[in-house]
């Protein structure tokens, strides 16, 4: 949102996938994202430390002001401001596990939610849960600071089945990955 | 049932082709004679005795000459094949096998229909198996599969699959998660290669040169195919992906070589797309309807666009049908309550079309005639004038996914 600047960081973590990664064999392609999975929900907060995003109610968007901290299984929860499916916590699961049998996905979309209880925003690392049909229970979509296919890290419609087993798409969680400011 | 012999049916089975002709209409005589018997209008005599009806022979229909009013509609998410609607009586016409996260691609010359899809050995399990299947456009039958190394599974894009204005190439955009293009020879039903293009997606074919694509660096790459090894330039930043991104299902004028963008704040963005893309400077749907602009900042309510597939471009009048909904910005997903008609060279919101229910896609035929079809999550898609606005009536269970029309992307 206003001066908070993710400009830049999706196209850099791409070109360092791209990088280092062999076109022609699969395994090496997957190997490189389950390697690069623990970087690159982190990536984003060094960026997220540089910037000093202003806090105050009127900077606030429209899901923040009307976030709630205690049913983690309804779409208004606050760490979901960017999540777009079904909850794994209406489907068997957490707010941050996966459902029994399901597996979760090493690598994720991200986003900046901002916890109504202490008014800090926090780094989100939205993982899906896969190898199960659509869980089909509370479907939300929000789309705080959620942008197109061109920065595929802040986009919410990918199926982010990336190196698991199946991609079949079950549910999504929010993953707290630490304090953005 | 009463008095249908199963044995009989069964031996018509083994029995030879002429035989098995005769047998079926003393089944459906053993039918009718038992009706004789307890129906009660049977017992009145009859002046003249019912004719026996023919024997049947089962066949597949093939689709009729194609009309420009007919619309593509797929299933809403997550959920397979695109319904083919006549748009004049809202009657099905046939289903596209568009698998599940699979993209539909329209051949600008009609000879096929190609779906870009993934599918594995067992199911979702097993091998996975990226390939562009061809469809006859008549019969629908599948008539050839080309395997490629891969693609991105997503919902509700336009551009991650387009086509060259000869009909002869393919573009497939793939996020493993690093991003490439896949290059197909339609002609030669042949894989060609893949691109790498980090940070770009969002496909447009680029007559005589390649593709181009929109990047999160705010520029629009082109990617020229014509020499040894693909070369990859860049215009200037003229968006911002992360403060007022453009939505990806934008629109493009195959016959003037010119794409429509629309950024969540209402700017609109016209780009002629050439070896070098040259970008006009942006203006504002709102100051085109006589409101202010749209703005960034949170509890600023402004008209915006939204929705999934949130515009669709009539090609030869230049008037761009936007899906304009009330809200905050980063309401981009929200479905429109109004369609705002823009008249593209004046700059100019014509008209303000109030919806009765709000809708997330929309698409406009590219006849003279055009018709508007829009849908949401309701399962139903409403067909309207494109010009009188008059909403015609509803296609119940068409689907609440992409719609595509011929001529249009």
């Amino acid at each position: 949102m206003t001066g908070f600047d993710f400009d830049g960081f999706g196209e850099k973590l791409l070109r360092k996938f791209a990088g280092r990664t062999s076109r022609r064999s699969m395994l090496t392609r997957l190997g490189a994202t389950i390697v690069a999975a623990p970087v690159f929900p982190l990536l984003p907060v060094s960026r997220a430390n540089a910037a000093k995003p202003e806090r105050s109610a009127e900077a606030k968007t429209g899901f923040a002001r009307n976030a709630q901290t205690k049913d983690d299984t309804k779409c208004d929860y606050w760490r979901y401001c960017a999540i777009d499916g079904f909850l794994c916590s209406c489907c068997g699961g957490g707010v941050s596990s996966c459902p029994p049998g399901a597996e979760p996905s090493p690598v994720s979309w991200v986003g900046t939610c901002i916890n109504p209880d202490d008014g800090k925003a926090y780094l989100m690392a939205y993982r899906d849960c896969c190898g199960k049909p659509s869980c089909g229970q509370c479907n939300c979509d929000n789309t705080d600071r959620e942008t197109q296919l061109y920065v595929p890290q802040l986009n919410n419609d990918v199926i982010w089945c990336f190196g698991t087993k199946s991609m079949e798409y079950h549910c999504s969680t929010g993953v707290l990955v630490g304090k953005a400011q | 049932m009463t008095g249908f012999d199963a044995r009989g049916t069964d031996a018509t089975m083994t029995i030879p082709h002429s035989r098995r002709r005769s047998a079926a209409p003393r089944a459906l005589l053993a039918l009718l004679g038992s009706a004789a018997l307890t129906s009660p209008v049977a017992a009145q005599p009859a002046a003249t005795p019912a004719p026996v009806l023919e024997s049947e022979e089962a066949f597949v229909h093939k689709l009729p000459a194609a009309s420009p009013h007919w619309s593509y509609i797929r299933g809403g998410f997550d959920s397979g094949g695109t319904r083919i609607f006549n748009g004049d009586t809202g009657k099905m016409l046939g289903m596209i096998n568009t698998s599940k996260w699979s993209d539909l691609g329209l051949d600008p010359t009609g000879k096929f229909h190609y779906v870009s899809e993934t599918i594995w050995t067992k199911v979702l399990r097993g091998t996975r198996q990226d390939l562009v299947a061809v469809y006859d456009p008549v019969t629908l039958d599948l008539v050839a599969e080309i395997p490629m190394p891969g693609r991105l599974l997503i919902g509700s894009r336009i551009n991650n699959f387009v086509i060259s204005d000869d009909g002869k190439t393919g573009y497939i955009y793939n996020l493993s998660p690093a991003s490439s293009v896949n290059v197909v020879d339609f002609a030669k039903r042949k894989f060609v290669q893949t691109v790498e293009l980090p940070g770009c997606a969002s496909l447009l074919p680029n007559p005589g040169v390649g593709f181009s694509a929109l990047c999160g660096d705010g520029t629009l790459a082109t990617v020229a195919l014509s020499g040894k090894t693909p070369t990859v330039t860049h215009t200037a930043p003229f968006f911002s992906a992360t403060n007022d991104p453009i939505f990806d299902n934008f629109a493009y004028n195959r016959g003037t070589s010119e794409a429509t963008f629309v950024s969540y704040t209402g700017l609109i963005y016209q780009a002629k797309i050439a070896a070098t893309p040259v970008v006009a400077a942006p203006w504002s749907i709102q100051a085109a309807a006589g409101l202010r602009v749209g703005e960034t900042k949170p509890l600023d309510i402004n008209w915006l666009p939204g929705g999934r597939q949130p515009m669709a471009l009539h090609r030869a009048t230049g008037r761009l049908y936007v899906l304009m909904h009330k809200g905050e910005y980063w309401s981009h997903k929200d479905p429109g309550t109004e369609i705002w008609v823009v008249d593209l060279a004046a700059r100019k919101v014509v008209r303000r079309v109030p919806l009765k229910k709000p809708a997330e896609n929309i698409e406009v035929t590219q006849d003279d005639k055009p018709l508007l079809f829009i849908n949401g999550d309701e399962d139903a898609t409403r067909v309207l004038d494109a010009t009188s606005y008059e909403q015609k009536f509803d296609i119940e269970h068409a689907g609440g996914g992409l719609i595509a029309v011929a001529g249009a992307r």
